[in-house]
């Protein structure tokens, strides 16, 4: 097989997973909307088979363009798409919390359809990007970026919780304050232990591409800053008085970060990270 | 004194440093928005009078260098010290003693997470705790009155991941020794910047050391698009290179070229990134590409970008007065006559005149060489145009001609004694947040109530609630017909 009958397939694939994931989404509204257990476990499915055509379209694309697929936005975006939904997945078999893909499944949906509309033209890299630690650098940036849309879903559920503390359904579905903290938490530590190793792998190929570890170039900015609200969010948890609510809002805003240092410094502020 | 005590203990408090750090988010937001480095002028014309204004006076135009960002960073630091200094006795008591059942479970509220028949050890082993202690526990039961005193019942401890305590300690460590290696770095790097043609030899700022530059390779796909960029180089002591200096251009380029090969081969071992060797001259050849910098005498070489050169020609009549290679941006000095001078400003591989009428390059591929140059007399513009191959530009007697455009490489050449520091510090902080999230200290206990069932509970800062009930998991349902007084055993 050459390589555009790789493509062909991983095109075939992605239609498959984008339709799967739209099917689960609906389902867990459906759950969250009509509070009907059956659309959750069905949801479940759904995006479990989601997950393995993604894995699959991955893999497929890799093997059509030779290399890992995970140099562009499109790769990028698909990929980050499969991280948040294997924490997700991992998550909710931890914690036996399925009203979580509720808030999940459209965080997904959105940057998928973001990859959609991306150019999948496989391209040959430049010399910077042919590197063994840009593999490392961007495997590792999809893993805490899934742990960190995780937490951003539980926060936002902490958040939403307030006011509907008494709703049978939330009573029933939505695990109380002080679990969605430590899920939350969780997922923080996750994505914080792996946004550093993003962080550091960054700057040693940096080093050894452009003979600088660390130059303020706005990519490497923005992942600092998401890396220091995260920070804040982890010192607010401390203090018993910050816990909960405040530390809620930090994993909201950083997520928005995430987002921003991710499409919006491409998109809004040149620098040598343009190409990805 | 006492509010400068109050002052003190806020200055080394976590509160502070959540403080600084939402104004070090804030300040490195700016720094990312803003465009950096710019003159005055230019922030004046792209905003707002009282917006450019703000910018220079608080220099938001270089935030990353500026004294009070670099002092935000330094308090930062003093307060991550502070942090450290202060709570080191804390959580080595709690390292070595602070683990004791005795004290564990006199802080226990008394709500078991179960109760069971079994015996608690193989419990906590399961649960993956080994070393578990038997001993006695003085409890307090409600149905007895105070006077009584406590009981000594028997009890089962365990604790593991005690190391996890230093987690944040290290991190904060870590944090440290990452922001002195990186200003350290900044104080005392020396960068310099070499480019070049093949044959060409150009001294390396003021180490003493010139850099040869042997062979340049541009290696293309066959879509053309560029795979990677090579240069092969030669270090010396400066004036030892004298002798190959001298000679013509491609002459040198060989021997740099055979030079290398001899050399990397007698140096089989130096390795993927980049090879060199050293020669008895004390001659040091080696090849960087893109990402694979080279270290050469403690200075480390790299490929950093390319651009393009040709060779100037000055005539006089017919007779060829001088000649030489620039590379675009820089200028060739007529000798024979003062003042004058011309500019390669820019070159065009496949030169096309752009619908806008501004000279462009149509593909990468050496198709029509278009020369853009600028001629000076004394400062003064004499012409600005694009000259083709053939084309000569004259002035008075004199004319001037582009030929052979080749590509020059430009390496990056750098020395940091601080590197290894910050990264050190890079590695202290991945390992001790593995230990701060994911080898948090975690302990459970168990006690036997008076019907000779075993209360299990637990703690784990990081899982809380789920901690619990895992525990639950693993100890079972409290046998049928067992009085179901969970919460009944109360300790002191
Ligand atoms: C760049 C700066 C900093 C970073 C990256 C950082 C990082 C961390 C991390 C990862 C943790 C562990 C959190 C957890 O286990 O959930 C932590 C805990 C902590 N941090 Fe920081 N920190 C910073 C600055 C500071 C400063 C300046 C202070 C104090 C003044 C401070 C005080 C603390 C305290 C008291 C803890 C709890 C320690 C414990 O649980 O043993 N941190 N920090």
């Amino acid at each position: 097989m050459d390589s555009s009958q790789f493509l062909a397939i991983e095109n075939t694939l992605f239609t498959a997973v984008m339709v799967l994931y739209l099917a689960s989404m609906v389902l867990y509204f459906v759950f969250f909307a009509m509070k009907n257990d059956r659309a959750a476990q069905i949801a479940g499915w759904v995006i479990t088979a989601a997950f393995v055509l993604h894995t699959a379209a991955l893999v497929v694309r890799g093997v059509g363009a030779g290399r890992l697929p995970l140099t562009n936005q499109y790769e990028f975006a698909t990929s980050f798409a499969w991280g948040i939904c294997l924490c997700f997945l991992v998550f909710v078999r931890k914690y036996h919390f399925r009203a979580l893909g509720t808030f999940v499944t459209p965080v997904i949906f959105l940057l998928i359809g973001y990859a959609a509309m991306q150019s999948r033209e496989v391209r040959e890299l430049m010399p910077a990007l042919r590197s063994n630690w840009l593999g490392i650098h961007v495997s590792t940036a999809i893993i805490s970026y899934g742990a960190f849309g995780v937490s951003f879903a539980v926060s936002l559920m902490f958040l939403l919780k307030q006011g509907r503390e008494n709703h049978d359904f939330w009573k029933k579905n939505i695990p109380d304050y002080d679990r969605l903290d430590i899920i939350s938490y969780r997922a923080v530590s996750l994505g914080f232990l792996f946004l550093t190793f993003v962080i550091i792998t960054g700057a040693i190929w940096a080093e050894r591409a452009w003979g600088s570890y660390w130059s303020w170039d706005p990519k490497e900015t923005w992942s600092l800053i998401t890396w220091i609200i995260y920070a804040i969010y982890l010192h607010l948890r401390l203090n018993k008085g910050w816990r909960g609510r405040r530390a809620a809002w930090f994993a909201v805003i950083g997520f928005v970060c995430v987002l921003f240092t991710y499409i919006g410094v491409n998109t809004f502020i040149p620098g040598i990270h343009s190409y990805a | 004194m006492d509010r400068w005590k109050k002052a003190g203990r806020f200055l080394c408090s976590m509160k502070c440093a959540v403080i600084l750090l939402v104004v070090l988010a804030a300040a490195c937001t700016a720094g990312s928005l803003l465009p950096q480095g710019q003159t005055a002028a230019y922030y004046t014309a792209n905003y707002a009078e009282s917006l450019a204004g703000a910018i220079l006076l608080f220099h938001l135009d270089d935030v990353f260098h500026c004294w009070w960002f670099v002092g935000l960073t330094i308090f930062l630091c003093a307060n991550l010290l502070a942090c450290n200094v202060l709570r080191f006795p804390a959580l080595r008591k709690r390292m070595k003693e602070g683990f004791t059942a005795t004290k564990r479970i006199a802080e226990w509220d008394g709500v078991p997470a179960a109760v069971t028949a079994e015996e608690p050890e193989e419990i906590f082993k399961r649960l993956g705790f080994r070393n578990v202690t038997r001993g006695v526990m003085a409890v307090t039961r409600p149905t007895q009155t105070e006077a009584a005193g406590p009981e000594s019942v028997p009890a089962r401890y365990a604790v593991r991941h005690r190391i996890g305590v230093w987690g944040a300690w290290l991190c904060h460590l870590g944090m440290l020794v990452i922001i002195a290696g990186f200003g350290l770095g900044q104080m005392f790097q020396v960068q310099y910047s070499v480019y070049g043609v093949p044959g060409q030899t150009k001294p390396i700022g003021d180490t003493g050391y010139e850099l040869r530059i042997d062979d340049f390779r541009v290696k293309l796909r066959e879509d053309d698009t560029v795979e990677q960029y090579e240069t092969d180089m030669t270090v010396t002591r400066a004036g030892e290179n004298s002798a190959a200096a001298g000679a013509s251009g491609t002459e040198t380029a060989e021997t740099g070229i055979t030079g290398a090969a001899e050399a990397s081969e007698t140096a089989g071992a130096a390795g993927a990134a980049g090879t060199f060797a050293t020669s008895e001259t004390a001659e040091t050849v080696g090849t960087v590409s893109v990402n694979h910098p080279l270290t050469i005498r403690g200075m480390k070489f790299y490929q950093n970008s390319t651009g393009w050169a040709a060779n100037v020609q000055i005539y006089k009549g017919s007779e060829l007065l001088q000649e030489g290679v620039i590379c675009a941006g820089e200028y060739a000095l007529v000798e024979d006559m003062e003042g004058l001078a011309v500019v390669l400003n820019a070159f065009y591989p496949d030169y096309v005149r752009g619908a806008d009428g501004m000279p462009a390059t149509a593909s990468s591929a050496l198709n029509n060489p278009g020369y853009l140059y600028t001629l000076y007399y004394n400062d003064r513009i004499l012409g600005m145009n694009v000259l083709t191959e053939d084309e000569i530009i004259t002035v008075e007697d004199y004319g001037i001609r582009f030929t052979d455009p080749q590509q020059y490489t430009l390496i990056q050449i750098k020395r940091d004694p601080f590197t290894p520091v910050a990264a050190a510090g890079g590695l202290l902080v991945m390992l001790s947040l593995v230990l701060a999230f994911y080898l948090p200290p975690e302990e459970v206990w168990a006690v036997q109530r008076s019907d000779g069932l075993w209360a299990l509970a637990g703690r784990s800062r990081k899982e809380g609630a789920y901690f619990l009930e895992e525990l639950a998991k693993y100890g079972g349902k409290a046998p049928a017909g067992s009085p179901a007084e969970a919460g009944n055993e109360q300790t002191e």
